[in-house]
């Protein structure tokens, strides 16, 4: 059994301003196990990438334990760790981020842009540090020569590799990924993916892997949380979330995925509305003003996320009674 | 038979630039036929939105355009290429009998102006000079597309809407005048699962109750499948395979298509390696003068294949393909994708 890497602990995020106050993240929970990979799904501004950022600790969660066993065999809680050992910790949990045109300096090389976590961790010489860049960048299958060029000089695809190389420079343990490969062709997306699953397999990486795209998550995660309005409302491994969903928002994000295949007819289950406003959300169960199963309770009642199956949590009063329609 | 609406014959976009001449689009032509959806699939860079805007007469200046492109106004053929850029001739097309829905629905309106004022500002142009009955038409138009309330939405700023609401008053101006031909130009890559199939089904309502023609431009094949009647696939600039949706998608026969279909994971499938096609897109400039897809073709052939570019050819009803490999009619022998 691999030990569990990471444990995020009834974390929340509250973005405030004068007037309004945000709970992007919600009093999230879930563990991750070493070498696996979590997919994390869900409409835009349900809070996803805020906790991926919280996780790498780009930003600070606002109440909540972010636990990560560190390689030299501790945990540490990364909301309060001192900042030399955050400094250690940061070489070993790494991000790589959605948009590949506007996540790397434009004036900055390419061999600069892999290198950069090197030289603000470790003092090499020029010819490890060159050593040490040539060999990541023909991993992820950039042509070394091509490292003294710019960005601008790059496609979509290649762009998304350097962004790969200079997260796993470092040799990081864990990598947050922020919608990876959303903004490829589906070609170069199987490229990307491919590579992603090869490298987790040789150095053994942990993933968690955010995305709105359920067939690219269902492909790439051995397990799989769903969020809507910075709760966590459903969590379990991949194969069973996919087939026994017991969340009605589950039910209806399956229900709206597009099928590559013509015979198939989409029978979609019409989700009404838009999402509540998130300064403001809605009573009782967030869902409820949107869910065709609601009923008096979900109106008032605070709903609990509880282990329904083993390893299946959910977030809905209503989950033993209902039969919800996954994908066969 | 079905009457087309729009024709497009060898049509060749050419731009020039200080490192020699790019052909984003060498020779390129199809037919989209009234109440059909054509989908033109492929990678970007592969000149599918070039084409489109080509249609429409709105590309760069520095774009030489040379071919046909035939649209049925009326009973008539006009070819407009032919037509004067800008002339009041095309204007009175644009927006009216042909008219288009970008990408980014955020981008695609002004945020100094009301959804109203603009609109308005169409149907202000083709169908009416009175303000009052324009301001009918555009709520009466909001109403069709599912937006709540359109009274008070139509004095609403565009950032008071989300994204998919954006998406669907950008699809009511371009409907607004009953076009016959639609170009939307991935209309739904910008939003979410749940919002995209809400697009989707309600541009197929539409196209039931107008009989309008689309075309509609997209890289992802689950749209496509549930959206076109039929697809055509191009790479660097061609139409590599053209035919029904059921049959691209179940007897594809350019090893491109092969790929691309290849590269899309299906829900409940195995989670093998992904198929992936080997290496990029090619810069459309200085071409070998042989199958533009040799170097990534995982079926080439060297004796086949390393000749100049194959034309398309008809393979079945409705289906035709350019690739060597069915020049003698004989099936694939190495099957296996």
């Amino acid at each position: 059994m691999p030990e569990t890497i990471l444990t995020v602990k009834n974390v929340s995020k509250v973005f405030s301003s004068k007037k309004v106050h945000i709970r992007a993240v919600n009093n999230v929970s879930f563990e991750v196990k070493r070498g696996e990979t979590i997919g994390i799904v869900g409409e835009s501004g349900c809070g996803k990438t805020t906790l991926g950022r919280c996780i790498v600790r780009a930003i600070d969660a606002t109440s909540g334990e972010i636990l990560y066993l560190a390689e030299d065999g501790k945990v540490y809680d990364l909301q309060n760790i001192d900042k030399k050992t955050l400094r250690g910790i940061r070489k070993e949990v790494q991000m790589i981020f959605q948009d590949p045109f506007a996540s790397l300096d434009p004036r900055m090389t390419v061999f600069d842009i892999i290198s950069e976590p090197l030289r603000a961790n470790f003092k090499l010489k020029r010819n490890e540090l060159e050593e040490k860049v040539k060999s990541i960048a023909s991993k992820v299958g950039l042509n070394p020569s091509y490292l003294k060029r710019y960005p601008h000089a790059f496609s979509g695809g290649q762009r998304q590799r350097i962004g790969i190389a200079r997260a796993l420079v470092l040799n990081p343990r864990l990598i947050v990924c922020d919608e990876a490969v959303s903004a490829l062709d589906v070609s170069v997306q199987a490229q990307v993916i491919n590579l992603l699953m090869d490298l987790q397999k040789e150095f053994k990486l942990t993933y968690i892997f955010i995305s709105h795209d359920l067939s690219v998550v269902e492909h790439i995660s051995d397990k799989v949380g769903v969020m809507y309005l910075g709760k966590m409302v459903e969590y379990a491994p991949t194969e069973e979330l996919f087939r026994n969903p017991l969340h009605p928002y589950t039910e209806a994000l399956l229900s709206a995925v597009l099928i590559a295949d013509p015979t198939v007819k989409n029978t979609r289950i019409p989700l009404e509305g838009e999402i509540p406003n998130p300064a403001n959300p809605p009573s009782g169960c967030f869902f409820h003003t949107r869910c065709r199963y609601c009923i008096e309770k979900c109106k008032t009642e605070d709903v609990s996320f509880v282990e329904k199956k083993p390893g299946h949590f959910v977030a809905c009063h209503r989950a033993d009674e209902l039969n919800l329609r996954g994908i066969v | 038979m079905v009457n087309s609406v729009l024709k497009v014959e060898d049509l060749k976009i050419e731009i020039k630039l200080d490192e020699g001449m790019l052909t984003p689009v060498r020779g390129v032509s199809f037919e989209v036929r009234e109440n059909e959806t054509l989908g033109l699939v492929g990678e970007s860079g592969c000149g599918k939105s070039l084409t489109c805007k080509a249609i429409l007469g709105i590309n760069d200046k520095k774009c030489k355009t040379t071919g046909k492109i035939n649209f049925s106004k009326d009973g008539s053929e006009i070819n407009l290429l032919e037509m004067k850029k800008d002339s009041a001739e095309i204007r009175s097309i644009r927006g009216k009998n042909i008219s288009m829905i970008f990408q980014e629905p955020m981008s695609s309106f002004s945020p100094l102006y009301t959804i109203g004022n603009q609109m308005s500002e169409v149907i202000l142009l083709h169908m009416t000079k009175d303000k009052k009955k324009a301001k009918e038409l555009a709520i009466e138009a909001l109403r069709r597309v599912g937006i709540a309330n359109p009274e008070k939405r139509y004095n609403q700023y565009p950032h008071e809407f989300s994204g998919g609401m954006l998406q669907r008053v950008l699809i009511a101006m371009a409907l607004v005048c009953n076009p016959n031909l639609l170009i939307a130009d991935e209309p739904t890559t910008a939003l979410d699962v749940t919002i995209q199939a809400q697009i989707i089904e309600l541009m197929k309502q539409l196209q039931k109750e107008y009989r309008m023609a689309i075309l509609y431009i997209t890289h992802d094949l689950g749209t496509v499948a549930q959206i076109c009647d039929r697809v055509a696939v191009m790479y660097l600039g061609k139409i590599v395979e053209i035919g029904t949706v059921h049959e691209i998608f179940k007897d594809p026969k350019h090893p491109y298509t092969k790929g691309l279909l290849g590269s899309v994971h299906k829900i409940g499938g195995n989670n093998e390696r992904l198929f992936s096609i080997e290496g990029t897109v090619p810069l459309a400039m200085n071409l070998k003068d042989r199958c533009s897809f040799y170097d990534r073709c995982v079926f080439r052939d060297e004796n086949k294949c390393n000749r100049p570019e194959p034309c398309l050819k008809e393979v079945g009803k409705e289906h035709s393909v350019a690739c060597w490999l069915y020049e003698s009619n004989e099936p694939h022998e190495k099957e296996g994708i």
